[in-house]
């Protein structure tokens, strides 16, 4: 029963992911983003990360995705409705993500045994109690990070708005 | 009185109902009788054609006929016993679904153990639980939209002097809604030419299913709700923000720059307004400590000096502050009055809706009403208490759903009361409402409520 839920949830994810990168249209591409991370959800819940499915949901889907589209609908042209999205680059493009697969595999294998159970106990306590405990400076850096890509965004359109 | 005056029957003209003087009436005598009241003119008799039996001119009522004296009209009278026995009747159900809702973990776990005797595989028994379970929780926002709309239209209308539905159904159409729900299904169901087909086709469903997905962890009161999420405030407004995908789809999917520009707004006001909407909760997890929806609910049992519940909104400044904010932001989130940009009717025709037809555009209507059922849900259960009792001596004298219905239903009104009273914003200040005003004082509120919970632990 988890393997099917696991495995359609990674076929969904998969396709979707392929779709985005194969469709013309930009903003059928962007849904398809937003159901390739709702993809990846689903398989944070199936794998018993309940706050990480939430999460994950609240921000990409609900929040990413959704400025994707907007950027398409704000800033789209016609022309990127037919977009062709293979040019001459695809064989580097392919050996640097061959690569990137390989590397990523490598780093995983360590751990895939170490998969949790699907009836996992809450995790929102724990990872409340790391973030504000063992990892809080990184955790206060990325913060940092954050709030200086926020006041450079504002900076950046504030200028032409004088 | 106007399902009187409209009988068409000329088989059987009803007989003209004696128009007694108000001493004469029993129910009007008890009242003190205004001074010298005119005797009510007696009711022109209905005349009809003779050849085919056509109602040529009606037995017509006015109104003022029918208020000088309400209780003489065997209508008025009937129309209170019918209002009780409605009333009487949609407790009943509440009570018998609250009631059952109750036994929901040993009923699950007799089945089981049934099933096990029979040697069924120990899932099947579960998947049965959990379908009902499907069903009476999916029947919270379909009946909610139900009546809700039909409330709409009667407050709108009283607001506006006028009756609202009064035929469907025979007493003050309440069968209105149902009928239009029927007329809406067999609407022919349009795509336009320019139409991007899947896109259009997907987007009421990808608003829809949210919605109502967004109803699994609610506590509709102790020990009544369908998943016990241990992350379920987070999980509630995560579902809730999936759907302004479906609304942007709907807008580009209709090949239509007015439904453009409407899911353009959207997208920009349920972004802006999703942010205080949740810091204002923020600190309600802070004194509940759970983002369990029913832990939050259970946590605000108890009275201050024995009479004041403990609700969140009693926390001085800090409750009244985000209970302020949770709620202009959720009246934001549904895109009603006076945050309806993104279908403004009058700029917009009706923006992201504007193709669509038919079940389609019931479904947006359907996915409006039940985010507004969940607003309110949420509401009762973060700031008002749940299903625990406003004053102590009343404790345990209704049961906890009865009281998280009500709270639920006076938010409702609240709703409607201000889709009603207020004008629409314009684009610019909405968004300067929102960033200026919402979200600095949600920040000053979440340190505010830092300061009390260091204070009181």
């Amino acid at each position: 029963m988890d393997c099917i839920a696991f495995y359609a949830l990674a076929a969904v994810t998969l396709v979707s992911a392929a779709a985005v990168v194969r469709l013309r249209n930009v903003l059928h591409s962007a849904l398809f983003l937003g159901l390739s991370l709702s993809g990846v959800a689903g398989l944070f819940a199936s794998l018993g990360a309940d706050f990480l499915f939430a999460a994950q949901i609240l921000i990409y889907v609900s929040g990413i995705a959704v400025l994707v589209l907007f950027v398409v609908l704000l800033a789209g042209r016609h022309s990127e409705l037919h977009l062709r999205q293979t040019n001459k680059q695809w064989l580097p493009a392919l050996a640097i993500a061959g690569t990137a697969l390989w590397a990523l595999s490598r780093v995983a294998r360590p751990f895939s045994g170490l998969l949790a159970p699907a009836d996992g106990q809450p995790t929102t306590r724990v990872i409340g109690g790391l973030l504000m405990g063992d990892y809080a400076v990184p955790f206060e850096l990325i913060s940092l990070i954050l709030i200086a890509a926020l006041i450079g965004a504002i900076v950046f359109t504030g200028v032409e708005a004088e | 009185m106007s399902e009187d005056a409209k009988d068409p029957k000329p088989e059987a003209p009803k007989p003209v109902p004696e128009t007694t003087t108000a001493a004469a009436a029993p129910a009007a005598a008890a009242k003190p009788a205004a001074p010298a009241k005119p005797a009510p003119k007696p009711l022109p008799t209905p005349v009809y054609n003779e050849a085919d039996g056509r109602l040529l001119k009606e037995r017509r009522l006015w109104p003022t006929d029918m208020w000088r004296d309400p209780w003489s009209q065997p209508r008025y009278r009937m129309a209170w016993v019918k209002l009780i026995v409605l009333v009487a009747v949609a407790l009943g159900a509440a009570l018998l679904l609250g009631e059952v809702g109750r036994f929901a973990v040993p009923v699950t776990s007799f089945l089981l153990e049934k099933g096990a005797a029979y040697g069924l595989p120990a899932w099947a028994p579960g998947l049965v639980w959990a379908l009902v379970k499907i069903v009476l929780v999916l029947h919270v926002p379909l009946l909610s939209a139900l009546v809700f709309v039909w409330w709409e239209r009667k407050i709108s209308a009283h607001m506006q002097s006028r009756l609202g539905p009064m035929y469907v159904g025979g007493f003050h159409g309440w069968l209105q809604t149902v009928a239009d729900g029927i007329k809406l299904l067999l609407k022919e169901n349009i795509t336009p030419t320019a139409a991007d087909t899947w896109v259009h086709r997907l987007a009421p469903a990808v608003v829809v299913a949210p919605a109502l997905l967004a109803f699994a962890p609610v506590s509709f009161g102790k020990d009544l709700s369908a998943a016990d999420l241990d992350v379920g405030l987070v999980y509630v407004f995560a579902m809730a923000g999936v759907s302004v995908v479906g609304i942007m789809m709907a807008g580009w999917g209709s090949g239509n720059k007015y439904s453009l520009l409407g899911g353009l707004r959207s997208a920009a006001q349920l972004v802006s307004y999703e942010l205080p909407r949740m810091f204002a909760v923020i600190p309600v997890i802070m004194f509940a400590e759970s983002l369990n929806l029913a832990d939050i609910g259970a946590a605000q049992g108890g009275y201050w000096f024995g009479v004041l519940p403990r609700w969140f909104i009693f926390y001085p400044v800090v409750g009244q502050l985000s209970f302020l904010i949770f709620l202009i932001a959720s009246v934001a989130e549904t895109n009603r009055i006076p945050f309806d940009l993104p279908e403004a009717e009058s700029e917009l025709v009706a923006g992201f809706h504007t193709e669509y037809s038919g079940m389609k555009f019931s479904l947006f209507f359907l996915a409006e009403y039940a985010y507004m059922t969940l607003a309110c849900c949420l509401a009762a259960a973060f700031f008002l208490g749940g299903g625990t009792a406003p004053l102590s001596f009343l404790d345990g004298f209704l049961p906890s759903w009865a009281w998280f219905l009500g709270k639920v239903l006076a938010l409702v009104f609240c709703f409607l009361w201000f889709r009603w009273t207020f004008p629409r914003f314009r684009v610019d200040r909405l968004m300067d409402f929102n960033w200026k005003f919402l979200l600095p004082w949600s920040f000053a509120n979440i340190a505010l409520a830092g300061l009390y919970v260091m204070v009181l632990s």
